[in-house]
């Protein structure tokens, strides 16, 4: 299953990349494909492309503050978290999403 | 005959205290009568005493009618019409910008220990824990004329005499006082002594005895309550300010005429304390033994008094603006006074004790570091010798030059001596003020520059022309012939002055090779008229020239046949060279310390002088600031002149740097198009041959011994400023605080990443502590953590290589394996690598 990422927060010097490491990692071992883009302090790292988000099952968003183009997920189905859950409890919500979707 | 005009006064706030002394700085030059009188009310003032301005009052928009007789009536008018018109309003407004007032920050501990604490504004820095002592203030302002209304009828011969002996007498007290003080103190007390034989001030006392049958202190009071209501009505906060000095005395000439007994201070404070008063006379401050004053909490707001003045320069914390302290604090009461944020603890607990025992050991580590700094000899690390030296204006800040390290004056500016005096200084006055520098700079040498106005800065004592481009007007040197006598008196009392010291004469604005042979043929005039009054002078004082006009510039060589130094002002330099006044900021732009054209200038004249043996000094801003310091190494600067504070600074960077790397800096720096290619390359020069890196072994604590979040804050916040990597640490902590307000930044596994970006920050830099015992969060979870990675960045920090580091680090963060090695770490050295390692 294919599963895209969004990591966010108002200083975007740390939690940020912590997230996306984190959930990369957990994914990994879970044996799921993730992309999580950044959206910090460097401004936008490793950008979704609307291929990556039209072949994604689903959207997660571990963010404190608002995400930037957010357009590009009309219509997808969206799961929003803390950027501190992803860190503390990337498994929980890795498992949550793959329940919630079904599969 | 009189020459009379009419104008509508011109400013919203009306004719108060601040234009009033514009007027009179205008006026006092001008030997005959100008009299404005206020046709809406039918007053009158005195153009020369701004008591009498002020007492017209004149409002916005009233018509005034100006009068003026005397030699030269007619030109003076018209300038003083233009002056009314035009220049009083541009300096109203430009003394109306404000200046922002620091205002409290309270450390988070004190808020979460509920301690009791009053807030201020942060007056004079350092923190001081003392017992309190309540200064009941010596009489009563507000209630005093109640008390001294008397409906005897006085006699008004027998009054004014009580007045005058009074007046005498205070006047007597102050002189004496003026023998033992010296610096600001001295000032001051020359302030009080000008307030009391004020001409107005007399004349209102002696019309309220005469014509309202007042004894004489009903008189005084009455007289200093109008004055001092006028200041205070004043928009200026340093206005206000010095009504307090009015008050001040006016308290001592009625104990003088046996009113209420000023109980002076001294007389009741037997220990040493903190002192607490509504507001403090500056004569009851220098009524204190020294030190025991440890520190001071005034009701009253303010910076700028003259009390405070005296204050910050003995270095006594004090907090302002503190509401009721007089009844919210008692005598005897322990308090931690904490001038660097404005904030006072009353009797803490231990653990804000705690807090505070440590912020006054970083304080005097602090100190320490820059004594050191101040200490070290202006010179590369390599052995190139560049003098450090000071700019100074006035004698009383020599003794602040050589404590911060100064290694000798590098412009000495003259003119601030002939500023708001309405008549010249003398030849003999001036070689006592130069005698006097000369010996207190104890064979360090001391350049003297000459007088250096022009129509930019008026001065009372001599007349010049309004010109409309005064800094391409008749300015520096260029007025010496007209002004002979100004020129001939300082030169004469520089030669006879250099006789006790190393002094050097600097003549500033030359720009023709012409001009320095007439200067060196009056030097030889002024030395035969010495020889011939039978004075001894120095036959051979080291002379040399400002280099502010290119012109000097390209014909280096040539001047360096006449003159034995030369000192580069580098605004006027930049403001000539990029035609672009410094004063308007629609052209700021163009000040471009590193503009390649400008390099190549400067290294040109200095290559041209050193070929000839001449040495090159620089002594504009710019010396101060330390990013620049190879700069100027590499263009072969012999001495940097700057504002003592920066002395410690730019000797630390100095003494870092290699020479030669230096001038392979400025060999490519000349080769750039533009100063913005100049900036580039001076952050790739310090990123490669200096840069801090964003950890070092002292940003690391293997065994960190705090005990709360606000210790761990703390001690973060104390080792980057000890690293000269914080500015201001208060403010530093307060931005970690807000950061941790809007998510705690624990992560888990008993991590915790404090962060925050704040204007204190100089350069991204990590801080990482293992704490002894781990501490709680104070976190939702309420885990507790026992490693602390801290991250801190500059304020709008543009994405540069070092702050990428950081990403990079927080994703390390994430790895179990990389915590174990922070955690198991055995020297900072190590940590120190495993950043790198990490960040790489």
């Amino acid at each position: 299953m294919k599963l895209v990422a969004i990591t966010a927060c108002p200083t975007g010097i740390a939690h940020t990349y912590m997230a996306a490491e984190q959930l990369e990692r957990v994914a990994k071992k879970m044996g799921l494909s993730l992309k999580v883009e950044t959206q910090g302090a460097m401004g936008i790292e490793n950008e979704l492309k609307l291929d990556d988000i039209k072949e994604a099952a689903a959207v997660i968003l571990a963010v404190g503050i608002p995400v930037q183009k957010s357009e590009r997920f009309e219509g997808k189905k969206v799961f929003e978290f803390s950027v501190q859950e992803a860190i503390k409890n990337a498994d929980g919500i890795l498992q949550k999403v793959k329940e919630e979707i079904g599969s | 005959m009189a020459v009379e005009f009419t104008f509508d006064f011109p400013l919203p706030l009306g004719l108060h205290a601040r234009p009033a002394a514009f007027i009179q700085e205008k006026c006092q030059a001008f030997p005959g009568d100008i009299v404005l009188k206020n046709l809406r009310n039918g007053r009158q003032g005195e153009a020369k005493s701004i008591l009498s301005l002020i007492t017209s009052d004149t409002q916005y928009r009233d018509l005034c009618q100006v009068v003026i007789s005397g030699e030269g009536e007619k030109e003076f008018a018209a300038s003083f019409k233009r002056f009314l018109l035009e220049d009083l309003k541009l300096k109203e407004e430009k003394a109306l910008e404000s200046v922002p007032v620091a205002s409290a920050i309270i450390p988070r501990l004190v808020l979460s220990e509920k301690e009791m604490y009053l807030t201020g504004q942060p007056a004079s820095s350092g923190i001081v824990s003392e017992k309190v002592f309540l200064l009941k203030a010596g009489f009563d302002w507000e209630n005093l004329l109640a008390e001294e209304v008397s409906h005897e009828p006085a006699s008004p011969q027998a009054e004014k005499k009580a007045f005058r002996q009074a007046s005498l007498k205070v006047q007597q007290e102050i002189q004496g006082l003026l023998k033992e003080k010296k610096g600001v103190e001295r000032n001051i007390l020359q302030t009080h002594l000008s307030i009391i034989t004020d001409q107005v001030f007399i004349d209102r006392v002696t019309a309220l005895i005469e014509k309202d049958r007042c004894q004489a202190r009903q008189a005084i009071y009455q007289a200093a309550r109008e004055f001092s209501q006028l200041l205070l009505g004043a928009k200026s906060q340093y206005l206000r300010e010095r009504a307090i000095d009015i008050q001040d005395i006016t308290g001592q000439l009625l104990e003088q005429l046996g009113g209420p007994k000023l109980i002076r201070p001294e007389a009741s404070l037997n220990q040493p304390a903190i002192v607490v008063a509504e507001d403090l006379f500056p004569s009851d401050f220098l009524s204190f033994k020294t030190g025991f004053i440890r520190g001071l909490i005034l009701e009253k707001a303010g910076q700028n008094s003259h009390t405070l003045i005296m204050v910050r320069s003995q270095a006594i914390p004090a907090v302002t603006g503190v509401d009721q302290a007089n009844r919210r604090l008692r005598s005897g009461e322990e308090v931690i006074l904490d001038g660097n944020r404005g904030v006072v603890i009353i009797s803490p607990g231990e653990n804000v004790r705690r807090y505070y025992k440590k912020e006054i050991e970083s304080e005097n580590l602090l100190l320490k570091r820059r004594q050191e700094q101040a200490s070290l000899p202006g010179m590369t690390a390599d052995g190139r010798k560049i003098e450090i030296a000071a700019n100074l204006g006035r004698p009383e800040e020599l003794e602040k030059a050589w404590r911060d390290g100064a290694e000798g004056v590098g412009i000495f500016r003259t003119e601030l001596l002939l500023y708001g005096k309405p008549v010249l200084p003398t030849e003999e006055e001036q070689y006592w003020l130069y005698k006097k520098i000369a010996e207190e700079a104890g064979g360090r040498p001391v350049i003297i520059r000459t007088f250096d106005i022009g129509g930019d800065k008026p001065i009372p004592s001599i007349s010049l022309p309004q010109e409309p481009n005064p800094f391409l007007g008749f300015r520096g040197i260029r007025i010496y012939q007209e002004n002979h006598e100004l020129f001939r008196h300082q030169v004469k009392a520089i030669l006879r002055a250099a006789l006790f010291g190393q002094l050097k004469i600097m003549f500033p604005m030359v720009s023709l090779l012409e001009e320095v042979r007439w200067l060196k043929e009056k030097m030889a005039e002024f030395s035969k008229e010495l020889q011939a009054e039978g004075l001894p002078f120095k036959e051979k004082i080291e002379t040399g020239i400002m280099l502010e006009v290119p012109s000097v510039a390209l014909l280096a060589d040539k001047f360096s046949e006449e003159v034995d130094f030369f000192s580069v002002g580098s605004n006027d330099l930049i403001q000539y060279f990029l035609a672009a006044d410094r004063s308007n900021p629609k052209v700021r732009y163009l000040n471009q310390p590193l503009n390649p054209a400008l390099l190549r200038l400067l290294k040109q004249a200095i290559d041209l002088a050193h070929a000839k043996g001449r040495w090159v000094g620089l002594c504009g801003e710019m010396a101060g600031d330390s990013s620049l310091t190879p700069v100027f190494a590499g263009l072969g600067f012999d001495e940097l002149s700057m504002s003592s504070a920066f002395i410690p600074e730019v000797k630390a960077v100095l003494s870092s740097l290699k020479i030669d790397d230096c001038r392979e800096l400025v060999a490519e720096a000349r080769e750039a198009a533009t100063a913005g290619e100049n900036e580039d390359l001076l952050q790739r020069f310090y990123q490669e041959h200096f840069s801090q890196e964003v950890i070092c072994p002292e940003l690391v604590g293997l065994q960190a011994e705090c005990r709360s979040k606000a210790e761990i804050m703390q001690e973060i916040a104390i080792r980057l400023q000890l690293s000269g990597r914080v500015d201001n640490r208060a403010m530093f902590e307060q931005a970690l605080w807000k950061r941790e307000d809007d998510v705690a930044t624990d992560i888990g596994f008993g991590l915790a990443i404090p962060h925050c970006q704040s204007e204190a920050v100089r350069t991204p830099s990590i801080v990482v502590l293992r704490l002894a015992q781990p501490v709680d969060w104070q976190s939702k979870e309420g885990l507790p953590v026992d490693l602390i990675v801290s991250l801190a960045i500059p304020a709008g920090e543009k994405i540069t290589q070092k702050l990428a580091l950081l990403p990079k680090l927080s994703r390390k963060l994430i790895h179990e394996d990389f915590r174990e090695a922070l955690r198991q770490a055995r020297a900072p050295a190590e940590i120190v690598s495993l950043i790198k390692e990490a960040t790489s």
